[in-house]
């Protein structure tokens, strides 16, 4: 039951940040919106088909890969958004900072290798590993900003909660315990809804500089 | 059995035929018509390989492997003539659709063989339905292309997330057909709706946005 609340609760905020970002880019024609709303609607038309799945057939897609082309497409969107948003003067900034991430990631992309998919993981891991490098690094540089510019520390920070949260979904996937609350997958699935919509006001606040 | 590889030769011969006599200007149509056609093959095979591999059963099979085949099998050749042939934007589009409509009206072919076509209710249905499904995913493709290929910095992520609609919607309708019931019936209706919906959206924002 409580799988269903998570996948259904998932795709409800999905749709909605959707729509909200849809709108905010219908307003101010900004990329930032365009890519953001592709994001939330890829994610929530991968959640739509697992959700749909779980309600028909009362257990998951197990086979082959369908939610998970929509969530690398969703990925993929988010990495352009990283990619596409620093200025010239980021993109030659360094900072130690980044090195963190294959540090965390790593380790984790080696116990999904080998426990569970290799194609999948590597190409899910490989752009949510890049995306955590570019937020990191625009994370450092924006804390060194002054004024307004500082604000897109907030948009970086709301990304890397989403990106550790994911991480740890997966992590606490690995070690099933069972399909009840006591299971901490839900709970961190529970967070990683709420990372993902929170992403939405932190980028209306850094764009707004 | 469907040996579709007759049926393949026996349609696309005459289309060959005809395209001698009617000219350079009709090449590309005739060429992405059998392109949709053999595509249509070529997945058929995929699926059977992929089904096997997996050991996975009718229903797995039709809501899981061939939504991801038939929609990478689809875009491959579109991928192929954006790449060489840089085409303008319309060109896009009826490439697309073109490919789509092909891919459909030989998969409906194949079935008409297999399970007969005495039933004009189920035809229709058919013919609506899952015809109309490869349109709409094939509309999502070309016209999601045509914006997606005009700026460098959306190519791969937009290539990627326009399969992936595509493969959602159409593994949504396979899901709601094979759980039949009430489930089937909005199935059927979801491709003449999502056209709907689709050509009034694009109406009313295709001078602001496309």
């Amino acid at each position: 039951m409580i799988e269903l609340i998570n996948n259904i609760l998932q795709f409800l905020v999905a749709l909605l940040a959707t729509i909200g970002a849809g709108v905010l880019f219908y307003k101010s024609r900004k990329q930032i919106y365009l890519l953001l709303t592709w994001f939330y609607g890829a994610y929530a038309l991968g959640a739509l088909y697992w959700t749909l799945h779980f309600i028909l057939f009362q257990y998951t897609p197990q086979i082959f890969y369908v939610s998970e082309i929509a969530w690398i497409a969703s990925s993929m969107f988010l990495l352009t958004i990283e990619h596409t948003l620093p200025s010239s003067e980021e993109r030659k900034f360094r900072h130690w900072g980044v090195w963190l991430v294959p540090v965390f990631c790593v380790p984790q992309l080696i116990l999904y290798l080998y426990i569970g998919d290799i194609l999948f993981n590597l190409l899910i891991s490989g752009v949510t590993m890049a995306i955590a490098w570019y937020s990191v690094r625009g994370l450092m540089y924006a804390r060194q900003q002054q004024g307004k510019a500082k604000d897109m520390q907030f948009f970086h920070l709301a990304v890397i909660v989403y990106i550790v949260l994911l991480y740890l979904l997966w992590t606490s996937s690995c070690f099933w315990i069972s399909d009840t609350y006591t299971n901490p997958y839900f709970w961190i699935d529970f967070m990683l809804t709420a990372s993902l919509f929170i992403i939405l006001p932190a980028a209306k606040k850094a764009v707004s500089t | 059995m469907t040996y579709m590889e007759n049926v393949f030769v026996c349609i696309v011969g005459p289309l060959l035929l005809t395209t001698l006599y009617m000219g350079r200007k009709y090449y590309s149509t005739f060429a992405f018509c059998v392109t949709g056609m053999g595509v249509c093959l070529l997945s058929a095979y995929i699926n059977t390989f992929f089904a096997k591999l997996y050991g996975a059963d009718l229903i797995s099979a039709t809501t899981q492997i061939s939504p991801v085949i038939e929609e990478v099998m689809k875009l491959l050749p579109i991928i192929f003539y954006l790449l060489v042939f840089e085409p303008k934007p319309e060109k896009i589009t009826r490439a697309v659709l073109i490919v789509a409509a092909a891919f459909a009206t030989f998969e409906n072919i194949c079935y008409l063989i297999e399970n007969g076509a005495s039933q004009i209710s189920f035809i229709l249905i058919r013919g609506f339905g899952t015809g109309a499904m490869h349109i709409v995913c094939g509309a999502i493709a070309s016209y999601g292309l045509v914006y997606v290929w005009k700026h460098s910095w959306l190519k791969i992520a937009g290539t990627f997330g326009l399969l992936g609609a595509a493969i959602n919607f159409h593994a949504i309708y396979n899901l709601l057909i094979a759980h039949g019931g009430i489930s089937q019936y909005i199935a059927y209706s979801l491709p003449i709706f999502s056209l709907l919906v689709g050509t009034i959206i694009y109406r009313l924002y295709k001078p602001k946005y496309l």
